[in-house]
């Protein structure tokens, strides 16, 4: 991830535990300007590694810098940041516009009312404005917590889990805000569970799996070892045992297993010809396909194989 | 400062806080007009001791600001959007201090207008008496307020620790090991009305004036410079 451009984030051989639990272990990458996509499953230690970036927690060993310097306990650094947590936790007793005026005074906006005017309108929740917070709906408080978040125009941007609660209108939207803000030359790290999330708008990905980098680069470069890596697809038919001596044929299939209850289960490394190939090869055999599904589909199982390569 | 100051303001004017802050802080005023309505009335003696250095040093002051004091910090780390104030270009002193001044500035009136009116019943309009249990009661605020904002920003359980401090150190200890006084709020808080008004307060055992005002200015200074140093060393969820 380094490249040409010089680092905007260094994390170098950072690890955090609590106790006996290793939420970050020995984790090292650049950052440099654009969209980095940090994918994860949940509990994979997304939200620790993003807090010891912002510094709010402290790192138990290595280093976390920022545009070169230490980021832990450095305030004047914060006012370069815009930083978006998970928890959805506001002052519900301010109203949306007294809570974007708060957090643009304490990170020294000169022109407030108009900085706070910009933030509110680029979130698209003038109307909501003069509202408490405690009234909002979970979407709209991701909104205006993400308006209070870009009010000092920060340079980089932290942002964990933002579209949680959003619905697909104002995904869209924050999704072009963010490659928006992008293209002006920010930096964005953007953390999320969800694949397709990431896909959408990181130029590059971090993939974290238990605490650990399990793989890192291009979007592309992760999605062809995605796409490598074994599926298990179960097939319901009439006629398990014939499609099964059939099936093993394809090259795309690397075994075939007769369950006891007549479903077949094929491991295959090349699941996109399998995909195309199966329907045919049932058509020509005679054999009617009632179920096919895949068995490992989940993140996790998506990112387990990617850490154990 | 100011913006942190209004925030924590608005954070800790709660109904229930100001419900049990109105309760308590009445106590001694209530207990001033039995006394002196009693046909037994206590001497000036007895209550100069219940009524100041044990009901309102000791309890009613510690009660009302631990209250306020421990949930400048605690509600913010409960609800996890203290991150908001530590991610803001300004230094730590700025979150702290505005924070304890806030507190103060709820908790000071509650005990200040008791101690007013509960020394001007018992000292008949005392106004020399008057003053100096009035102050000698905001100094306690002052301190106690350093005190419990710092064990706010410690331990997640800071009114069960606060309790427990108001009752066996301050209640217990100080009044029987004369050591412990060197260090017991309520005692400077005493040091104090002696120092302000001799002629009607005794002063308590190995603590003078002079050194009740250094020993305040210690506690106060020092725990705003650990609440800071806490603030700057905590991971903040």
């Amino acid at each position: 991830m380094s490249g040409d451009r010089a680092p905007v984030i260094r994390v170098d051989g950072v690890s955090r535990w609590f106790g006996s639990v290793v939420a970050v272990s020995d984790v090292s990458f650049d950052v440099t300007p654009g969209i980095t996509g940090l994918l994860g499953p949940n509990g994979a230690g997304k939200t620790t590694l993003l807090r010891l970036i912002t510094g709010l927690a402290a790192t138990s060993s290595g280093t976390v810098t920022v545009l070169g310097e230490p980021v832990r306990d450095n305030p004047p650094l914060y006012g370069r940041l815009g930083v978006m947590s998970e928890h959805e936790s506001v002052y519900g007793f301010l109203e949306g516009r007294e809570f974007v005026e708060l957090m643009g005074r304490l990170r020294g906006v000169r022109s407030l009312e108009r900085a706070v005017d910009r933030a509110i309108a680029l979130v698209d929740l003038a109307d909501a404005q003069h509202r408490p917070m405690g009234t909002y709906s979970r979407g709209m408080r991701q909104r205006m917590r993400l308006a209070a978040t870009l009010v000092h125009d920060p340079e980089i941007l932290i942002l964990d889990e933002p579209l949680n609660g959003a619905d697909p209108r104002q995904r869209v939207h924050f999704q072009q805000l963010l490659k928006e803000l992008a293209a002006d030359g920010r930096t964005i790290v953007l953390s999320s569970h969800i694949l397709e999330e990431v896909e959408q708008v990181a130029d590059t990905v971090l993939l974290i799996v238990n605490g650990k980098l399990a793989a890192s680069g291009g979007f592309r470069a992760i999605r062809a070892a995605l796409n490598e890596r074994p599926y298990h697809v179960r097939v319901m038919c009439d006629a398990p045992r014939k499609l099964a001596s059939a099936v093993v044929t394809l090259d795309s299939v690397d075994a075939v297993n007769v369950d006891p209850d007549g479903a077949i289960v094929v491991l295959s490394r090349n699941v996109r010809d399998l995909q195309i190939e199966l329907p045919k090869l049932a058509q020509a055999a005679a054999i009617s396909l009632r179920r096919v599904e895949p068995l490992d589909d989940s993140l996790e199982s998506v990112f387990g194989y990617l850490v154990e390569r | 400062m100011r913006s942190v100051y209004r925030l924590t303001l608005r954070q800790l004017l709660g109904r229930w806080r100001l419900s049990i802050m109105t309760v308590l802080s009445a106590l001694p005023v209530v207990i001033a007009v039995l006394a002196t309505h009693s046909s037994s009335a206590p001497s000036v003696q007895e209550f100069e001791d219940v009524a100041f250095s044990t009901l309102l040093a000791g309890s009613i002051a510690p009660l009302v600001v631990l209250a306020i004091a421990t949930a400048a910090f605690a509600n913010e780390i409960e609800d996890k959007t203290l991150a908001n104030l530590t991610l803001a270009a300004i230094p730590r002193w700025q979150i702290v201090l505005p924070k304890l001044l806030a507190v103060i500035t709820i908790a000071a009136p509650f005990i200040a207008v008791s101690a007013l009116l509960t020394s001007h019943i018992a000292f008949l309009a005392d106004a020399k008496a008057t003053l100096a249990v009035t102050v000698s009661a905001v100094v306690g605020v002052v301190l106690y307020s350093s005190a419990f904002v710092w064990l706010g920003l410690v331990t997640t359980q800071a009114i069960g620790v606060g309790l427990l401090y108001i009752v066996l150190w301050e209640g217990f200890f100080s009044r029987f090991v004369s050591g412990v006084r060197l260090l017991s709020i309520r005692h400077y808080s005493i040091a104090w009305m002696h120092g302000l008004d001799a002629r009607r307060f005794a002063a308590p055992d190995h603590l003078g004036f002079t050194v009740a005002i250094i020993t305040s200015a210690i506690v106060f200074g020092g725990f705003l410079l650990l609440s800071i140093r806490r603030l700057r060393k905590m991971d903040v969820p």
